[in-house]
């Protein structure tokens, strides 16, 4: 009775804190709300939807004995204790896309953001997360492209394996072009992020030979060289000497970071790349719990609008209407396709009784799409005006500082150079105009919190360039570990057409496919980077429609699952998350393929680049550039045809395997390893 | 009163160290103690792997599949 009661309470109060955050529209609303009323929904999602499909869908037995019980060796398959576990799974899901699409969407007001991140986490992302795990965990933790080769087809599996390919480039190539644009003429901010190299590298020794695998304390000293070089990156930008050294354009950045990918692809990884990780993971769980505690105590008021103009497709940040590109901008705090390779990954290895996939699984994406709240309201916290000032390309508001605020105050949204000139000196920034990407202004959000926190305007250089440092470094251990893999997944490619390609300790296929991967995102981050919109308009949705590309994949894997488990009458729960993927999926993927206008449309834009060249108007100068253009723009529609093929093939798959399934023409047989009975006691706990 | 306080700060440092062992646990720390004890229990007849050892396969391994998300 009395937990009837407190559930009644807590669901009152969500219900109030979102009816006061879609209904309220006066000046400013206080971001208190929009933290109660994301607790409130993720808690009530928790606690029935989440119980709900343990019981009645997927049936957790904790008396069935998981892979990590059956075929414990210490080292791939360990029992893991829960909350651990938890920490694993969320940092390995948690990285920023959570934190750049919110800022990116926060273009449409706060409103459709917000609730697209907790509808969405509730009913499609922490669904999908939750049953590929326990898919998983019943086939002793077997891969998502596997599970797709086995239950649905082999066509099904080739798709996911292309799939992943797929979104790995296009992921590496944007989120490398979220840094260059964050560290663009910068010296304070490129410094710092330089010298976390060395830093690393130091560690990588420190952990090979001095005191081989004692993370913890490398991690500290590590910890603490990073925040010395956060301060002492002011030193740099207030030398002229120094300073010139760090500020560098954007062309040159794109080439330094692809030869650190380079680099952190072919060289071993004990000296670059776990090092790196060790010390992001700490960082990154510090700011994270920071961030969330700074909104707790500051409390600062939003004062973006619930919904602005640019609603009707004509924002400056992204082009694309509300519908789909709000679902397709946010896609990590809400549905992620790349979670499902964490949760058939590591996860269902170390996973120590079934019930606690419900925990780790639907609770560690709600703790995600949190993040994808705390974001938004970091971005929203800012005044309009700023956030479009920082936000916009200079292609579409103009590059110089008059020219900019008096289209951005055109829009309703009032902001002056004065302003803009004066947050820019007190961050420590030469500007803070066309500051594209989402980083510099969630930086400058982030900032602002935690200066009101701890140390006052004194401080809000210092937290922002902390906060760059933390987003770019956050990006960095995606870019160098997603190159790796790819690079593995070349070569077992590769070594398909010649075996000794294939070989992973083979010096010159490791130097060739990690060439191949590393030119594969980079000409992606070369065009993000010469493109005269900031690259973020083009790139950012193509994430996107990838990304959902493998939610479909991983969605339509559980729904096959669950109809062969007999659970036609909840097969809703993943079959309404899938329909709504492949409608903004498609929905997105033709607009940007056949839209007419140049701004929105990729061959729209090629033609009229094409039809400038033809009619004279471009510079000679000029030509060579605006050929290339034209050629990225017709590269872009391309890959977008070929990803939404791949969804037309996989739904016209699946529903050959389910007609089949459901008209008994096909026996429902399930590639479950076999029950064995647990040895554990109930409520025994692991390491 | 006494038996309170010492009641009261068993329970302290009983959570400091179960947190702490929590930490050293989800950065890998302890990752090395856990094989060894594993070993132990089910490997008879293979070698133990030093430390060094064990750490540069375990991070060979690790970054050899998708490990971080976007």
């Amino acid at each position: 009775m009395g937990a009837i009661a407190i559930w009644t309470v807590i669901a009152i109060g969500g219900a109030l804190a979102l009816g006061k955050i879609a209904l309220y529209r006066g000046e400013a609303i206080n971001a208190t709300w929009f933290v109660i009323a994301a607790a409130c929904c993720y808690l009530v999602a928790y606690r029935l939807y989440s119980a709900l499909i343990s019981a009645k869908l997927l049936a957790l037995d904790d008396t069935r004995a998981t892979p990590a019980e059956r075929l414990d060796d210490g080292r791939d398959f360990v029992p893991t204790n829960k909350w651990v576990l938890f920490g694993h799974h969320f940092a390995a899901i948690a990285g920023p896309g959570p934190l750049v699409g919110p800022t990116l969407a926060a273009q449409f007001g706060y409103l459709p953001g917000t609730l697209w991140l907790i509808a969405g986490s509730a009913f499609a992302g922490c669904v999908q997360d939750f049953i590929i795990l326990f898919c998983s965990i019943r086939r002793d933790g077997k891969t998502l492209g596997e599970m797709a080769r086995d239950e649905v087809s082999k066509r099904g599996g080739f798709i996911a394996q292309i799939a992943v390919l797929a979104i790995m480039i296009i992921l590496l190539g944007v989120v490398a072009l979220v840094i260059v644009n964050a560290l663009k003429s910068s010296p304070w901010a490129t410094f710092t992020l330089a010298m976390t190299i060395p830093i690393a590298l130091l560690l990588g020794v420190y952990l090979r030979y001095l005191r081989p695998g004692r993370v913890l304390e490398a991690s500290l000293i590590g910890v603490a060289l990073v925040l010395f070089v956060v301060v002492a990156g002011r030193w740099v930008a207030d030398s002229p000497a120094w300073a010139q050294v760090f500020t560098l354009s954007g062309v040159t950045l794109a080439f330094a970071i692809m030869a650190y990918g380079f680099a952190a692809s072919a060289l071993p990884v004990w000296l670059l790349l776990a090092p790196r990780d060790y010390l992001s993971a700490f960082i990154k769980a510090g700011a994270i719990f920071s961030l969330a505690a700074g909104i707790l105590i500051v409390r600062p008021d939003v004062h973006m609008p619930a919904l602005t103009k640019f609603v009707d497709g004509t924002g400056p940040v992204f082009a694309g209407k509300i519908f789909p590109f709000c679902f397709i901008t946010i896609a990590c705090g809400a549905i992620s396709g790349f979670h499902s390779l964490i949760s058939s990954g590591t996860t269902p290895k170390m996973i120590q009784r079934e019930g606690h996939a419900r925990f780790i699984g639907y609770g560690a994406m709600l703790m995600e799409s949190f993040v994808g709240v705390m974001a938004m309201v970091a971005a929203c916290a800012m005044q309009p005006g700023v956030y479009f000032a920082i936000n916009s390309p200079p292609a579409i508001v103009g590059a110089a500082g008059d020219a900019a605020t008096a289209t951005i105050s055109s829009w309703g949204y009032p902001v002056d150079t004065a302003t803009m000139a004066s947050l820019a000196h007190a961050v420590g920034e030469q500007t803070l105009f066309n500051r594209t990407g989402g980083a510099p202004s969630l930086a400058v959000g982030m900032a602002q919190i935690f200066s009101h926190t701890i140390g006052g305007e004194r401080l809000l250089s210092i937290w922002y360039h902390f906060a760059i440092m933390f987003e770019a470094l956050f990006i960095l251990t995606v870019l160098d570990a997603g190159t790796r893999v790819g690079r593995f997944m070349v070569q077992e490619l590769a070594g398909r057409v010649w075996k000794p390609l294939g070989r992973t300790g083979w010096m010159p296929g490791i130097l060739l496919s990690s060439a191949v991967i590393v030119g594969a995102w980079g000409y992606f981050l070369y065009q993000g980077v010469i493109d005269p919109l900031g690259g973020i308009n083009s790139l950012w949705p193509l994430f996107g429609i990838a990304n959902q590309l493998l939610a479909a994949v991983a969605l339509v894997v559980a729904t096959t699952i669950l109809l062969k488990m007999d659970k036609l009458r909840w097969i809703w729960v993943t079959l309404i998350p899938t329909v709504w993927l492949v409608t903004i999926t498609m929905t997105a993927s033709w607009q940007k393929i056949f839209d007419p206008s140049p701004r929105m449309g990729f061959l729209a834009a090629a033609n009229a680049m094409a039809a400038q060249l033809v009619a004279g108007n471009i510079p000679a100068a000029k030509i060579a550039e605006t050929q290339r253009l034209i050629f990225n723009q017709r590269l872009d529609a391309m890959v977008t045809v070929v990803l939404a093929g791949m969804i037309l093939v996989l739904l016209v798959e699946a529903l050959i395997q389910w007609t089949a399934i459901l008209s008994k023409r096909k026996a429902a047989v399930l590639h479950e390893s076999p029950y064995v009975a647990t040895r554990w006691a109930a409520g025994a706990e692991g390491d | 009163m006494k038996r309170r306080t010492g009641n009261w700060l068993g329970h302290i440092r009983q959570t400091v160290s179960r947190v702490w062992r929590g930490i050293r646990q989800w950065c890998g720390d302890a990752s090395y103690e856990r094989y060894a004890r594993a070993h132990a229990r089910h490997c008879c007849g293979a070698t133990l792997l030093s430390r060094e050892q064990f750490y540069l396969e375990e991070v060979e391994k690790r970054y050899s599949r998708v490990s971080r998300c976007c």
